[in-house]
């Protein structure tokens, strides 16, 4: 009996988790925190640093040309999202409710293979599609179809088909986990209650699957609120979101004081949704880990 | 497992091991602007390894010295680039013992405004920031910058994704000075910018020549030397230097404060001194070289040619950027305000 | 209806990946019109110096990240599955946030830091942000799979005279393995594919293969990156492919 307490002493607990604490700490806090102190300096003239403290840095980012930016990245995040549960939504319906049981770890693995694979190579898979000379532009025009090649490539369009690309396996799997773990007689109670095929879809299986829903959600909208790389390749870097003007701000433009408060903005508005979202999921009963 | 990790870990050691003896070279570079076989070759002769990385924009170099993290021995920076770097004190004084072959640098590319007596910098490759563009698709010969805010060619044309070349041409356009530090001048070049946005096609300053290749777009400002190769491949491409003048600008040699490796990075500027080396890479490259020591190895049709080597008249219509110091951060603004809107 | 909408979202995701991996094989080099089928672009490519220096950059990164990561995140599971201590909650709380800060945030954080530090850019540093980001993954992972775990296995092997370390080696590890693996091979996956957070902190000659293969991107559409992606699909298949074979086995 001696030895199994040992196993649960807070002694090796501490052991265990101090290394995690050291590594998090100094390459995760750390780093926060002096971004932090960073967005309360000033910029010295060439990409220097000023001593503060000022919150000019502060009133500068909430000024109408960068509220623009974020309105663009809101608005971006916000389409991705609607897009994605639209697409996702059928797809994890099938997968859960219609599809073969031995068939269905077959299309969980189909949805989360492309998810496996380098983002930077699905991006470039669009731009070889989309551009003038690409696969769509070459068959439309080999068979006649059109004579000048569409724009397709560099537009708002093409980012859209690149960050919903990019997203939908984080839809889809929340989804199906929550329409898998649905009551299937509640549906033929409804059923039997009277109500057709469309009312207890909206009255049952969407609230039930509300959570998964819900989750699905938070997990496509706080990546894309913070995305840059699809509109610099595939929107031909026209439409600067949130993303681009922190890369810009540490690069070209010198101003790191300034990015930092941006990033700082982007962080504290994630965390407020994360917050809001955890304690909505509370109420409803369920265990989140924030 | 566990042969795989012991074997993970050897390859890791081998990688990240080796001494440093002094015999190694960390060059940042332009995209397109060394060739493999020319730092091969240096290894041979010299013993000393190099290890390159690229950069598209001026401001990442500075960004990079600045930082005081970075591990570069020799920076390829632009005019205006070098002053401020001078300026900020990023730059070491170059020992001129060492460089034996600054006799061939060609003498109007001596002793420039941005760097008095070369004390920190060696010219390497210079060069001017025009358009190209597909006169099969225009359809009429064009000269001026007006080109690239024309309606006509809406959605045909590429900038490069660059602040202080965009408010070059708009300004210059506008009939201001491409180094103004005015207000209204600026401003007037903002809205200019952000009209001209539905025509632009993209922003892109690393593959503006293969975009305009590719029939893309039809107009593409850029730099003259990846423009030139294209026009080579190309017929109907044509580069111009606009009417209103453009910019012109000299790449230079120079090493950091950071340079672990001073004596190795005298020994590659020197080296890349040399005629036969530097004409290899214009010969690749296709920019000119401010080196007199090179004219016998680089291809006649090349030196032949006005868009890598333009006349004195076209020259004159050119002016280097200048250093606009607190006035970039307006300009930034102002270009955030474009690319937003 | 439901199968057809359901068919069409499949070829949305595999359609791209497949003309990617066709073209690669396609001798014309400017239009995406087939031509007839070369090799010359994987040619090209074994013989491109500065990929394989990438691609060798990416291993070591991958390998240091995720032996370190994998270590660290699995004590962390461990703890937090097993122990009730202090900072618990906070403990958690510290986890979830490198997988919600946004990597753009977390890359100028980091590069923030080494200049603070003066700590000079190069491979370590990749390496470090890499073990950073990646020690939340496998401690979520080896804590979900805790959460279902007979204590009573460990219990009776301690009851049998076994010492802790043995009891560890004999017993939780062969149990926890299959968590383990998943962790690792997760870590090993987002440290391969990481642009954003490299490109902030790589120093000279740090170059790993996204970087490489983004600024290939960035310089132009060429079969070369198509022939590139190509492998890089086949190697990370085929990694989870023999992880879940491996995971089976186990069973």
């Amino acid at each position: 009996m001696k030895s199994r307490s040992a196993l649960r002493t807070p002694h090796s607990a501490f052991l265990l988790i101090s290394p995690t604490w050291l590594v998090l700490g100094l390459l995760f806090l750390a780093p926060l925190a002096i971004m932090l102190w960073l967005s309360f300096q000033q910029r010295g003239l060439y990409g220097g640093i000023e001593p503060g403290p000022t919150l000019a840095n502060y009133v500068r980012s909430f000024e109408s040309g960068y509220t623009i930016i974020y309105a663009r990245s809101v608005w971006i995040a916000v389409a991705t999202t609607m897009t994605c549960l639209l697409v996702s939504y059928p797809v994890a319906y099938y997968i859960a409710l219609k599809a073969r049981p031995e068939r269905k770890s077959l299309l969980l693995a189909l949805v989360v293979i492309p998810f496996w694979t380098s983002f930077l190579v699905r991006t470039y898979a669009w731009m070889f599609i989309l551009r003038d000379q690409g696969v769509i532009n070459s068959l439309l025009m080999s068979l006649g179809i059109i004579h000048e090649p569409l724009p397709l490539l560099y537009t708002p369009l093409a980012v859209m088909i690149g960050q919903v690309y990019a997203e939908v396996p984080f839809m889809v799997l929340p989804i199906y986990a929550s329409l898998e773990k649905l009551d299937r007689s509640l549906l033929e109670a409804a059923r039997d209650l009277g109500a057709g095929a469309a009312a207890a879809f909206w009255r049952v299986t969407v609230p039930l699957a509300m959570p998964g829903t819900v989750a699905g959600i938070v997990l496509v909208f706080i990546p894309s609120l913070g995305t840059f790389i699809t509109p610099d390749l595939l929107g031909g870097a026209k439409g600067m979101l949130v993303g681009n003007l922190i890369q810009n701000q540490f690069g070209p433009a010198l101003n790191k004081p300034f990015g930092s408060a941006v990033a700082m903005t982007l962080t504290a508005f994630v965390l407020a949704l994360l917050w809001a979202y955890a304690g909505w999921a509370r109420r409803r009963g369920e265990e989140v880990a924030l | 497992m566990k042969r795989f990790i012991a074997l993970c870990v050897l390859l890791t050691l081998l990688g990240c091991g080796g001494k440093d003896d002094g015999k190694r070279l960390n060059v940042y570079i332009w995209t397109n602007y060394i060739t493999q076989e020319l730092l091969s070759q240096f290894t041979a002769q010299t013993g000393i390894r190099v290890k390159f990385d690229v950069y598209d924009s001026n401001e990442a170099v500075l960004e990079k010295l600045a930082s005081g993290a970075s591990d570069y021995d020799i920076v390829v920076p632009t005019d205006y680039m070098v002053r401020i770097l001078v300026k900020q004190g990023l730059l070491v004084p170059l020992d001129r013992s060492k460089l034996t072959n600054l006799a061939n640098i060609t003498p109007k590319f001596r002793d420039l405004p941005f760097d008095p007596g070369n004390r920190h910098s060696v010219p390497y490759l210079w060069g001017t920031t025009g358009f190209a563009y597909n006169k099969a698709k225009v359809g009429k010969a064009l000269d001026s910058w007006v080109a690239v805010f024309d309606e006509r060619w809406k959605g045909r044309v590429l900038m490069l994704d660059d602040m202080r070349e965009c408010f070059g041409v708009a300004l210059r356009v506008l009939g201001y000075s491409a180094n103004s530090t005015n207000v209204s001048e600026l401003a007037a070049a903002r809205d200019l910018l952000v009209k001209q946005k539905p025509l632009v096609k993209t922003y892109n300053s690393s593959d503006f020549a293969g975009i305009l290749r590719s029939g893309d777009v039809w107009i593409a400002h850029g730099y003259n030397g990846e423009l030139a190769k294209a026009c080579d491949e190309d017929k109907n491409l044509a580069y111009v230097i606009p009417k209103e003048g453009c910019t012109v600008w000299v790449d230079n040699l120079c090493i950091p404060k950071s340079a672990r490796h001073v004596e190795a990075a005298h020994a590659f500027i020197n080296y890349m001194l040399e005629g036969k080396n530097i004409g290899a890479v214009v010969n690749a490259m296709s920019y000119a070289c401010a080196n007199d020591a090179a004219r016998p190895f680089i291809k006649p049709a090349l030196l032949a040619d006005p868009t890598r080597y333009p006349d004195e008249a076209a020259l004159k219509r050119c002016n280097l950027l200048g250093d606009l110091g607190e006035s970039l951060q307006l300009r930034d603004r102002y270009w955030t305000e474009v690319k937003a809107k | 209806m439901l199968r057809a909408v359901t068919w069409v979202v499949y070829a949305f995701l595999y359609a791209p990946i497949a003309v990617l991996v066709v073209f690669s094989f396609n001798s014309e080099r400017q239009t995406a019109i087939w031509k007839h089928f070369t090799l010359d672009w994987y040619r090209v490519l074994f013989r491109d110096e500065l990929i394989g220096h990438a691609v060798v950059n990416s291993l070591i990164v991958g390998v240091m990240a995720t032996v370190v990561a994998t270590v660290i995140g699995t004590m962390a599971g461990l703890a937090l599955a097993r122990h009730e201590f202090r900072g618990k909650r906070a403990t958690m709380s510290l986890l979830y946030l490198p997988v919600i800060v946004p990597e753009i945030v977390v890359g100028a954080a980091l590069v923030s830091l080494f200049g603070f530090i003066a700590m000079r850019l190069s491979l370590t540093t990749v390496i470090l942000a890499h073990i950073a980001f990646s020690i939340s993954y496998v401690a979520l992972v080896v804590r979900a799979r805790l959460a279902g775990f007979d204590r009573s296995l460990e219990e009776a092997a301690m009851d049998l005279g076994a010492n802790r370390w043995q009891t560890f080696w004999r017993v939780t590890l062969p149990l926890i393995a299959p968590g383990v693996l998943a962790g690792a091979l997760l870590v090993f996956t987002l440290s391969i594919d990481d642009y954003i957070i490299t490109s902030f902190v790589a120093g000279p000659g740090a170059t790993t293969l996204p970087l490489q293969i983004y600024s290939m991107v960035k310089t132009g559409v060429t079969p070369e990156i198509n022939a590139v992606s190509t492998l890089l699909l086949v190697v990370t298949i085929g990694l989870i492919a023999a992880a879940q074979r491996l995971e089976t086995s186990k069973r």
